[in-house]
């Protein structure tokens, strides 16, 4: 028999705002908050009364996912309203990006069509995060002024 | 209990009551006599727990008959709260109550009886027993009292033996005497 809902909140809210802490930042309690809702639809459904940390840290972490793209999307939207309006297609992007020096266009290159966040970036370019940060936004000036 | 922060659980447990998701809803309550653990189901109140029991125990045995999405919250539950924190201040208690935790009939009826005894007002065992159709069931009007899953608003310390004693309570003798004393009731 399934436990009453809140002595799962109770017992593992804590450790489940901590990971969703390490996933998502500043935007830990937004997902939480949404886990939880998506565990309780989902709660009386569930076939056996096993495992129910395990399954709370799984929707926790599919949540943050999923917060993350949706976000993506909207920084995206922020920082590159130019490429916005060329469609991300590939050869437009490229097309896009043409103009500006080959550093930069690898910076436009890992943010928007590999899709890394800034710790991903200064791995491949072998820089600190926060370098890798720069370089992309520098990049998007460049491109916006050029296109002003 | 938790260290998440109380506007993300209140949150929670506001969407789920709009989404319709909640089977029941709980809070806790400080009060003269104690922590109570006041549980209600869409119909009312069905359970209260002094802090002496089980707090799991209870919840689970609500969740075993109106299902398991049990939430807390004290923003959902304010009407219940407001209720017994008036009571304690000497303001008469109605609240609708859920008396399926009580399934067999005879405890049913002792209950159902047992509501109609007003504040300050006391009834005996053998009283109570005869009101709910059986006078010779005091000892079972005993086990109905002891077992009144909704104790304060469905008032079981208004039962005494016939002797003019306290007699027993689910939350001790200490609690009923308390809760009489408080309605203005002297007892021995």
């Amino acid at each position: 028999m399934l436990p009453p809902f809140w002595s799962l909140v109770e017992a593992h809210g804590d450790e489940l705002l901590v990971h969703a802490r390490r996933l998502s930042g500043e935007a830990a309690e937004d997902v939480l908050q949404d886990a939880l809702l998506r565990a309780l639809r989902a709660y009386p459904k569930l076939r056996h009364a096993e495992h129910l940390r395990a399954w709370l840290y799984r929707v926790t972490t599919t949540t943050a996912i999923d917060h993350h793209r949706r976000a993506k999307r909207e920084v995206v939207m922020d920082e590159l309203p130019v490429v916005a309006t060329y469609d991300t297609d590939h050869d437009d992007f490229e097309g896009l990006i043409a103009p500006l020096n080959e550093t930069a266009q690898t910076a436009l290159r890992l943010r928007f069509v590999d899709d890394l966040d800034y710790d991903g970036i200064a791995a491949r370019l072998g820089c600190s995060s926060a370098a890798a940060r720069q370089r992309v936004s520098t990049a998007v000036r460049t491109l916006r002024e050029s296109y002003a | 209990m938790t260290g998440l922060p109380a506007s993300l659980l209140e949150s929670v447990a506001a969407a789920a009551v709009r989404e319709g998701l909640a089977d029941a809803l709980f809070t806790r309550l400080k009060t003269p006599i104690g922590r109570l653990l006041v549980v209600s189901g869409p119909q009312g109140v069905v359970r209260v727990a002094f802090e002496t029991e089980d707090e799991d125990a209870a919840l689970a045995e609500v969740a075993a008959a109106l299902g398991p999405r049990v939430i807390g919250s004290d923003r959902e539950m304010a009407a219940p709260r407001d209720a017994l924190a008036g009571y304690f201040e000497g303001e008469p208690l109605d609240l609708p109550v859920d008396l399926r935790l009580a399934r067999a009939p005879f405890r049913h009826a002792v209950l159902e009886r047992l509501r109609e005894v007003p504040r300050g007002k006391t009834v005996s065992y053998g009283e109570l027993a005869a009101r709910a159709g059986n006078p010779k069931a005091a000892r079972a009007v005993g086990t109905a009292c002891a077992r009144n899953p909704v104790p304060i608003i469905v008032p079981c310390h208004r039962v005494l033996p016939g002797t003019g004693r306290l007699g027993s309570y689910r939350g001790g003798p200490e609690r009923k005497a308390a809760l009489l004393d408080l309605e203005g009731i002297r007892t021995r």
